[in-house]
């Protein structure tokens, strides 16, 4: 396909800001709450942070509606640059709101976050990105962008004029709890992922030797991703409850109906299928021509194995991995309500008690896990897949 | 060896309907399973009709996910729509990170308790694999045969409807499948924020450690699910031979 003349108009800008823009102006940015039981009041921007800092978020979205109506690349890195401002900008709005609204009087106030603000953040982002799709911009300033971004809210933060944020009120009243709950998460999701590796590695490895397995194998695996989380974990609870009480020294490591014991074992039957079918994909797609080359400078097959197969099959693996763990992420918030732990004890604590932030304590963390470890194993793929184009060029610039 | 899948399919079909309509009768299954509880079947509510609810809640997000998901997917890959396909694909990929029910969760603070939050994030989240996939399938048509389809004097609704949908179809489906797999798992999880759906049972077995309830509900989410997927498989399989 050949690529589209580039246009006078950025219609995808326009609209983002355009809407960014509305949503300042019709939207609640964040709203006072005096106390964790009372409602809380919901105002807009103006009126919560004050005219100044809104008037100039507002020229700024106007700028970005006009670099949309007449974009040129030069000009779409001025937007970059708007939208990376708008982005460092948005945790002092908080911070002004924190000022203008709160007085020393009224110590357990707090301060919740309204729809602009969300719109704002997520309208911002995705004009930053689009912009620096579309201008090629290169990895280092966009890293650059992202660091602007990270420090500017870090700088806010320890300000300490955030304090008054409902979100942060939550975890500051539970910081040890939740500290630990995201140690359990980690753990359940590590321990679940590395479980389902090596077991997966081997069940890969042995459909590939065996191809009459190999149907069979998937069918049951994939038979287990059909079954819902709900249902698996209270599937597992009888069985497991059996066990221990026949058992009762099952107990002592923590095997029990609840607990971490059938949240472990369900996450590793989801776990299973990427890695098996990844890591089987991966294995056999690899040249037989390749393979033969490696036996004949004289590599035992084990060497062949370690050195060859395994190195070309990495990337494709390691997508499995990705999808594994973004998937056990999710599930382990589920989890919590096994008696797991792990920060979907929040999101369901706050449920039980209508207390929204406290949800927030547990999705906001959970959300920012799966993005963590998406954007991690994304960079190690690309990262391996380049340097095997690059060796490979190599290799056949220097072949005779 | 395998069954034909329309077999499978119905199989599962009767065991999901026997096992709705007569869960109630297995109570002495269900004391072996939980002895030393005064009451081992639910009875807050019947199990056919949080069967029902479930299905229909699920039903309900999904037409309304294939509508705006197809949809968008049309619109983002006409010529003149073009300029948005790089923003929706990219939503669509990062929004299939977040977990579930964490959307299912960020729906509260937005609507509050009942079957609304639930049906919101069903649509929401329902709607990122059927846009992805929509996408993906549009998008692999050659462009050759648009062309000759074009050069044998086809409009741009003809093409849309003769040519791309149905090359787009298997992988169109495919979408809907995973959406409906996904949604199923997530409207048991809605139980947990009021909506009346097959994960009450399996809650409330948790509140009151009542293995029994627990079991039944889960019982019934799962086979649910299965039976859907084998169904959705009848349907990919009549598809493809076509």
């Amino acid at each position: 396909m050949a690529a589209p003349e580039p246009t006078r108009k950025n219609t995808v800008l326009i609209v983002l800001a355009a809407s960014a823009l509305a949503g300042l102006w019709l939207l609640d940015f964040s709203s006072i709450q005096p106390n964790r039981i009372v409602p809380g009041i919901s105002q807009n921007l103006f009126a919560a942070a004050g005219t100044a800092l809104s008037v100039v978020l507002s020229i700024m979205l106007a700028a970005l509606v006009l670099l949309g109506l007449w974009s040129r690349s030069r000009r779409l890195v001025a937007a970059v640059v708007i939208a990376t401002a708008g982005l460092c900008l948005l945790p002092w709005l908080l911070v002004s709101v924190s000022l203008n609204q709160l007085t020393d009087d009224q110590p357990s106030a707090r301060i919740g976050l309204g729809a602009a603000f969300w719109l704002l953040l997520f309208l911002l982002s995705l004009m930053l990105v689009e912009c620096w799709q579309r201008v090629n911009l290169d990895v280092h300033w966009r890293l650059i962008a992202m660091a602007a971004v990270i420090g500017s809210w870090s700088w806010a933060y320890s300000s300490g004029q955030l304090e008054a944020l409902g979100l942060l009120r939550e975890y500051h009243s539970r910081s040890g709890q939740f500290h630990q709950a995201l140690r359990q998460h980690l753990l359940l999701v590590g321990g679940a992922v590395g479980c389902s590796l090596v077991l997966g590695f081997a069940l890969a490895v042995q459909i590939l030797r065996r191809p009459r397995w190999q149907e069979p194998v998937l069918n049951v695996l994939s038979f287990f991703q059909t079954i819902p989380s709900l249902a698996l974990f209270g599937l597992l609870i009888a069985p497991l409850s059996y066990l221990s009480n026949q058992w009762p020294w099952l107990q002592q490591f923590g095997i029990r109906g609840i607990g971490w014991a059938p949240a472990v074992l369900a996450l590793i039957g989801y776990s299973l299928l990427p890695i098996v079918r990844n890591t089987w994909v991966a294995l056999s797609e690899v040249s037989p021509g390749v393979v033969d080359a490696a036996r004949g400078m004289g590599m035992s097959p084990a060497q062949v194995f370690i050195q060859v197969r395994l190195p070309l099959s990495l990337p494709v693996l390691l997508e499995g991995v990705r999808i594994t763990t973004i998937q056990a992420i999710g599930l382990t918030a589920v989890a919590a309500l096994i008696g797991a732990g792990g920060l979907g004890t929040f999101i369901f604590q706050g449920l039980g008690q209508a207390a929204n932030e406290l949800i927030l304590l547990g999705a906001l963390p959970t959300i920012g896990l799966a993005l963590l470890a998406d954007g991690f194993l994304t960079a190690a793929i690309q990262w391996l897949r380049q340097r095997h184009l690059s060796t490979s060029l190599t290799a056949q610039a220097t072949a005779p | 060896m395998k069954l034909p899948s329309h077999w499978s399919a119905s199989g599962w079909l009767v065991v999901l309907i026997m096992a709705t309509l007569g869960m109630q009768y297995l109570e002495r299954f269900f004391r072996w399973v939980a002895p030393g509880q005064r009451q081992v079947i639910y009875q807050r509510d019947d199990f056919l009709s949080l069967m029902l609810n479930h299905a229909s809640l699920v039903g309900l997000a999904s037409i309304v996910a294939i509508t705006i998901g197809v949809g968008t997917g049309i619109l983002v890959t006409r010529a003149w729509g073009r300029d948005f396909l790089p923003t929706v694909s990219l939503i669509a990929s990062v929004g299939q990170t977040f977990p579930p029910v964490a959307v299912l969760a960020l729906c509260v603070p937005l609507l509050g308790f009942g079957a609304g939050p639930v049906i919101l994030s069903l649509i929401l989240y329902g709607l990122l694999p059927i846009v992805r996939n929509t996408l993906a399938g549009i998008g692999d048509v050659e462009p050759a045969v648009i062309e000759s389809a074009r050069g044998m004097g086809m409009s741009g609704t003809q093409i849309l409807w003769q040519v791309e949908i149905p090359l787009a179809f298997n992988v169109i489906l495919a979408g809907i499948r995973t959406s409906v797999t996904i949604n199923i798992a997530t409207a048991a999880i809605g139980s947990t924020i009021g909506a009346r759906t097959l994960g009450d049972p399996v809650i409330a077995g948790l509140i009151n450690n009542n293995i029994a309830y627990t079991l039944q509900g889960a019982i019934l989410i799962g086979l649910l699910a299965v039976t859907v997927d084998r169904l959705f498989e009848v349907v990919q399989s009549v598809s493809t031979r076509r």
